[in-house]
């Protein structure tokens, strides 16, 4: 070899060197960015996942479950955030109830990381943000920016064809790792169909009334700004839609799940256990395949003149204006939901009543913003804090 | 500034570069290469390595099944399989044209149609139906014309079709209801290919075709050769029959186990790690290609330059997107590859759905135009790779200009399955 | 095991890249040998 080639193949090995450590050292940032959670008044205790289903034991899925345990025995409701880790406003208004909530009469249980796998790591060819950031009164806070999928370091590799458990049916194949197509798991499955069979394990034992998963939508997919309800739900579902765009600045619609679609929680989690499940979709415009410049601004603001254009020629199911779709609607559309759906479980269900407090609506979310009511976490106790 | 000038002041900026680069004689790998990081650069991204390295990895698994693949027919071919297949072939059919084209067709639909990828079509079958071809008297570049065109539409073909399942998925769609859109017209489509370019030709002539074939070492046998075929598609068949009892293998690991079995059988000792290094060597401009198309798409999507095109291509009349849909599935398919799915592919669909067609049957007809694209440029991935396969020396263009006619027929039936999509719904069986 | 058998195809599939490049004479090749590294790399030291 001459010193010359020599020389080239160096300059050339050097440069891809330098952007294997480069990137290297933000791909390992990401996926281990710890972020606190402050347990508020209500919580009473921390569990794992784990704790219901061994194969999750230690893993990168072993999430946190928040216990909120009220005063006065009742039903109880579980909130699952970050089934899709790249819809931040459902991992936020989950948030939002374990950091200020107080339960006076039965039990919420709240995951914020319910794929705790996919929120550590970013879409490839999504040139999505590592991670955003909420202005508190008490500073920053960061917040990992997540995947639909789980990560492949967790789960590989995919099949040829991803064939839904038990239903038989077939899905795209990224979707095995997709948490909400793989309900209701299966013990000896995939990493996220053990976790999905984990979650139905703790949903079973923990005798859960009401499931609720949060998740946000393109504007441009016609499942948006509405509760997706498996057919047992479907009274509750409608009342709560009723009541909250009567009484709430915003409307929200209910559709019923379908039959035969499967592995989707709000089909599965009802079929395969006692408890009504409810989805909810906010609007999110970063999902749009038409949004423009990918950045922290645009996930955080909603707002982005390409989707708007494609709203003016009829294309989307949501409105969408200049002012956006700030996090903070989407993430007061899911607090108000969520508690409105304890409010009329507990009309209809007086002898397992939901009652909470402490956690804003619709209105104060937007009127404080998000980050109002993320608490301090210098002045909080070692014992009282937790991370994600 | 607004976002639309923002935007196309980068997209502007990318097709500068890029045609700048090949001005420069600088390959079109390296030419997709530099335009990303000159749309970064203008976008105000400065070099993003992490958004770099993460679209490099987008097409990772399909590196990994490009690599197995080809390696299996490397094997093979090394082995003398492949000789003592195309011998065969001749030896027993030659007598009836209908019957070699037909049986041919069939032959290279089925592993596209099983991986999604017409590479694997083009490298498992297409070289053993290119030398068959070549005895049946029809000139190199009809022939990789037609492993080219069939490739492309066994990759729509059902049960895998990656367009079909990345837009459906894209949509939140189930990928369910497109088999039969799917299979009839690409079988349909793929023996009227076979018999506008392959009718024409010699009468086989068979003693002298034999006479000049390389003859296989002595101990090959049928056995020998179909043994790892069936290692891989028994694979194939257990992942689908018994998916919830046996392991995920995926295909590289399916492809590689077919590879073990035909080094295992080999009549002669094969030297594996030349032959392994020279398929990487062979290989490296389709990985590269996929690789930097994956950066490509990254800062695109960065810069909001895969925005403004998508929201251009959604926004335009209904009329307008049927009557250039011959063109942006294609061109989109040229520069993104299967990145055309989630980019033009996911609101085309919405639009299409918005509009009241059937998604399902308007998808399917898309899919089966979207792989044409793979023979042009800047990508030309599968049809470089078909021309490299078929052993076709001669000029790019003339081996383009055999795909024509197919195409068209194509393009036809595939447009004509987006418009009428609401009275083929029945095909779906939902 | 089966994610093991695909770490391991990742090494062989970089040793092979690797070995290449060294042995490459057009500098154009060398960069895409190194482009195309990148993420098998990333992948075998689990970092995407």
């Amino acid at each position: 070899m001459t010193t010359r080639l020599l020389a080239q193949k160096i300059v050339v090995a050097a440069l891809g060197l330098a952007l294997f450590v480069s990137a290297g050292i933000s791909f390992h940032r990401s996926r281990n960015l710890a972020e606190p959670v402050v347990l508020g008044p209500g919580v009473t205790s921390v569990k794992k996942l784990g704790e219901y289903f061994a194969a999750i034991r230690g893993t990168v899925n072993d999430c946190n479950l928040y216990f909120m345990e009220g005063r006065e025995p009742g039903g109880t409701m579980l909130v699952l955030g970050g089934s899709h880790a790249e819809e931040p406003a459902g991992r936020l208004a989950a948030w939002l109830f374990v950091e200020n909530g107080t339960v006076e009469k039965g039990r919420v249980i709240v995951a914020l990381s319910a794929n705790r796998s996919a929120s550590t790591m970013t879409r490839l060819g999504g040139a999505y943000p590592p991670d955003f950031t909420i202005d508190t009164p008490s500073g920053p806070r960061m917040f990992r920016m997540g995947d639909r999928w789980t990560n492949p370091l967790d789960q590989w590799p995919d099949p040829e064809v991803f064939i839904h458990y038990p239903s038989g049916q077939e899905l795209a194949y990224v979707d095995i790792r997709n948490l909400n197509r793989t309900w209701p798991g299966r013990p000896n499955g995939t990493f996220t169909e053990k976790t999905a069979f984990a979650f139905m394990e703790m949903i079973r034992r923990e005798k859960v009334d009401v499931a609720i998963d949060l998740h946000e939508a393109e504007l441009q997919y016609p499942v948006i700004s509405t509760i997706v309800t498996h057919q047992r739900g479907q009274e509750l579902a409608t009342m709560v839609s009723m009541m909250l765009t009567d009484n709430e600045d915003f409307k929200i619609g209910t559709e019923f799940s379908p039959l035969t679609l499967h592995g989707l929680s709000h089909r599965e989690i009802g079929d395969h256990s006692p408890a009504i499940s409810l989805l909810f979709e906010a609007p999110e415009p970063f999902l749009d395949a038409t949004r423009g410049i990918t950045s922290r601004e645009q996930l955080l603001t909603g707002k982005d003149e390409f989707v708007v254009k494609a709203g003016r020629h009829g294309l989307l199911f949501e409105e969408i204006d200049e002012k956006g779709w700030p996090i903070a609607v989407r993430v007061g559309r899911h607090t108000s939901s969520i508690l409105q759906v304890a409010e009329t479980w507990s009309e209809d269900n007086p002898a397992k009543p939901l009652a909470i407090s402490g956690v804003p609506r619709y209105a104060e979310v937007i009127e404080k913003g998000v980050g109002a009511f993320l608490q301090d976490v210098t002045k909080a106790g070692k014992d009282r804090l937790a991370y994600e | 500034m607004s976002m639309f000038t923002q935007a196309g002041i980068v997209l502007a900026t990318m097709l500068a570069v890029y045609v700048a680069a090949r001005l420069f004689r600088l390959s079109t790998e390296l030419g997709m290469l530099a335009a990303a990081i000159g749309g970064a650069l203008v976008g105000g991204f400065g070099l993003p390595a992490r958004h770099i390295a993460e679209g490099a990895a987008t097409y990772l698994d399909i590196n990994l099944i490009f690599v197995t693949a080809t390696l299996f027919m490397n094997l093979l071919k090394e082995s003398g399989g492949v000789a003592f297949v195309v011998r065969a072939i001749l030896q027993r059919f030659h007598r009836s044209r209908v019957l070699m084209l037909v049986l041919l067709t069939i032959l290279l639909l089925v592993p596209g149609a099983l991986t999604g990828a017409g590479s694997v079509t083009v490298l498992v079958t297409g070289s053993l139906v290119a030398v068959v071809l070549h005895y049946m008297g029809i000139p190199k570049h009809k022939a990789a014309a037609l492993v080219f065109v069939n490739a492309c539409l066994s990759a729509a073909a059902p049960p895998v079709s990656l367009w079909a399942m990345m837009t459906a998925a894209g949509v939140n769609m189930p990928y369910v209801g497109f088999f039969w859109p799917l299979l009839l017209p690409c079988l349909a489509a793929g023996l009227l290919t076979s018999f506008i370019l392959g009718w024409k030709g010699e009468r086989t002539d068979a003693i002298k075709a034999l006479a000049e074939l390389p003859v296989p070492p002595a101990g090959m046998n049928w056995l020998r050769v179909l043994l790892p075929f069936a290692v891989f598609f028994g694979l194939v068949w257990m992942g689908r029959q018994f998916p919830h009892s046996t392991p995920i293998i995926g295909l590289p690991m399916m492809f590689a186990a077919a590879a073990f079995a035909s080094y295992l059988l080999s009549p002669v000792r094969l030297e594996f790690f030349r032959i392994s290094r020279e398929t990487i060597d062979q290989l490296l401009p389709l990985l590269a290609t996929l690789t930097v198309a994956g950066i490509l798409v990254q800062i695109m999507t960065l810069t909001g330059a895969r925005g403004l095109l998508a929201v251009t291509a959604v926004t335009l009349p209904v009329a307008v997107v049927y009557a250039t849909l011959f063109l942006v599935l294609p061109a989109s398919e040229a520069v993104l590859m299967w990145g055309a799915a989630p980019v033009i592919g996911v609101p085309l669909v919405l639009l299409f759905n918005a509009r009241g067609l059937d998604p399902i049957v308007a998808l399917a007809g898309m899919s089966l135009i979207w792989p044409l694209g793979d023979a042009l440029p800047p990508t030309a991935i599968i049809g470089r790779l078909t021309v490299e396969i078929v052993g076709f020396k001669g000029a790019y263009g003339r081996f383009l200009r055999a795909c024509l006619v197919p195409a068209i027929v194509i393009i036809v039936i595939g447009t004509l399955m987006v418009i009428y999509s609401k009275k083929l719904g029945f095909l779906t069986g939902l | 095991m089966v994610t093991l058998f695909y770490y391991a195809l990742v090494a062989f599939v970089s040793l092979l890249l690797v070995v290449n490049l060294v042995r490459s004479r057009s500098w154009e090749r060398d960069v895409l040998y190194v482009i195309v590294l990148v993420p098998f790399l990333l992948r075998l030291l689990r970092l995407k």
